[in-house]
């Protein structure tokens, strides 16, 4: 008897990547503002996973930070921390910071375009 | 980390949930390379993440040096442990049967505290194969083993071992004979498992770090085992 769309095992599914990826930029960022949340007690794994719980079936198309990220968001909303519309400003505000020149953007990027 | 793949302003690109590129993270103690998906605009989440971050900066409730030191940490916070918790056990009986009886407290003797509040060793036998997941997450021993790898995580690993472990470890070119026992454990964030492979015949007089040498994360994880 299946209630939580994370309670996964068991299920079909397709091969397995054998190779650690390890983790992209955006999740060591991700995975660490999470550590740093917690270890100022400001929620916990078990509150961060019952939002998780909370996705439904929006779960399963998800990716594990993504999946971490919205519970965040989720427990952050809750705890009344910030207002949806003040995070919406603030991703606009993020989003203006990142459209800068291409010469303006890590050296990586200017190095390997074209 | 001190190389480019995690300076402030690489991004992810679009297509960053297809994994099939062939970087290779494996090596604990290789840099990742240059991973190119990091590159192009940030996705939606990753802005939402670092959003919240800065509102709680704001608020002074956490500050982006924390989050720095985290991010540098990752890789040496979590020392590999494992191998060396392992290697004692094959050379110290009396250090096995603690680790088999508390592992949490074993550990705790070498240096390593674990996150959680139980630490269960599995040891594998000529009868017995274990193998560790996390069915509805992640959680994981990364005081010992470090941060776990991305197919830990994957929904396909995390559906499919508890059920169909053989086809799983052949996956990862672990053949078992089907006389062995395959036992699968589900962590939780309470509990973590650890499994101490057997010790491969040829490894008489070894030293504790010349066996150590001998251990992946892998093979503490149950999905390969150690040959020489």
């Amino acid at each position: 008897m299946k209630t939580l769309p994370s309670d996964i095992g068991g299920e079909p599914a397709g091969p397995i990547d054998t190779i650690d990826h390890g983790m992209k930029h955006w999740e060591r960022q991700a995975n660490a503002f999470r550590s740093v949340v917690q270890m100022q007690k400001i929620t916990c794994t078990d509150e961060l996973r019952r939002a998780a719980e909370d996705l439904g079936d929006r779960y399963k198309d998800m990716h594990y930070f993504e999946i971490t990220t919205s519970a965040m968001r989720a427990v952050l909303l809750e705890k009344g921390l910030f207002t949806e519309q003040e995070l919406a400003a603030k991703m606009a505000e993020i989003r203006a910071r990142f459209n800068v020149p291409d010469e303006m953007e890590s050296p990586i990027k200017k190095g390997a375009k074209k | 980390m001190t190389n480019t793949t995690h300076d402030y302003y690489a991004r992810k690109s679009s297509d960053h949930h297809d994994h099939d590129h062939d970087h290779d993270h494996d090596d604990h103690k290789q840099p990742n390379p240059a991973n190119e998906h990091d590159n192009g605009p940030p996705g939606e989440y990753e802005i939402m993440s670092r959003a919240m971050q800065e509102l709680l900066e704001q608020k002074g409730m956490i500050t982006a040096a924390q989050v720095a030191k985290r991010m540098e940490l990752f890789d040496e916070e979590f020392p590999y442990h494992g191998a060396q918790v392992v290697a004692r056990a094959w050379v110290d009986p009396a250090f096995k049967q603690r680790l088999l009886a508390d592992g949490r407290a074993a550990c705790a003797e070498m240096g390593a505290m674990l996150e959680a509040e139980r630490l269960i060793a599995v040891e594998n036998t000529p009868e017995v194969h274990n193998v560790i997941v996390c069915t509805l997450c992640s959680c994981y021993p990364r005081a010992l083993l470090g941060m776990p790898p991305t197919w830990y995580k994957s929904r396909n690993y995390r559906s499919r071992v508890v059920f169909e472990p053989r086809a799983v470890l052949k996956e990862f070119g672990t053949e078992l004979p089907d006389s062995v026992t395959v036992r699968v454990h589900d962590s939780n964030a309470d509990m973590r498992y650890l499994v101490v492979p057997m010790r491969p015949q040829g490894t008489e007089g070894w030293s504790e770090v010349k066996l150590a040498g001998l251990l992946s994360r892998d093979m503490l994880v149950g999905v390969t085992v150690p040959k020489v």
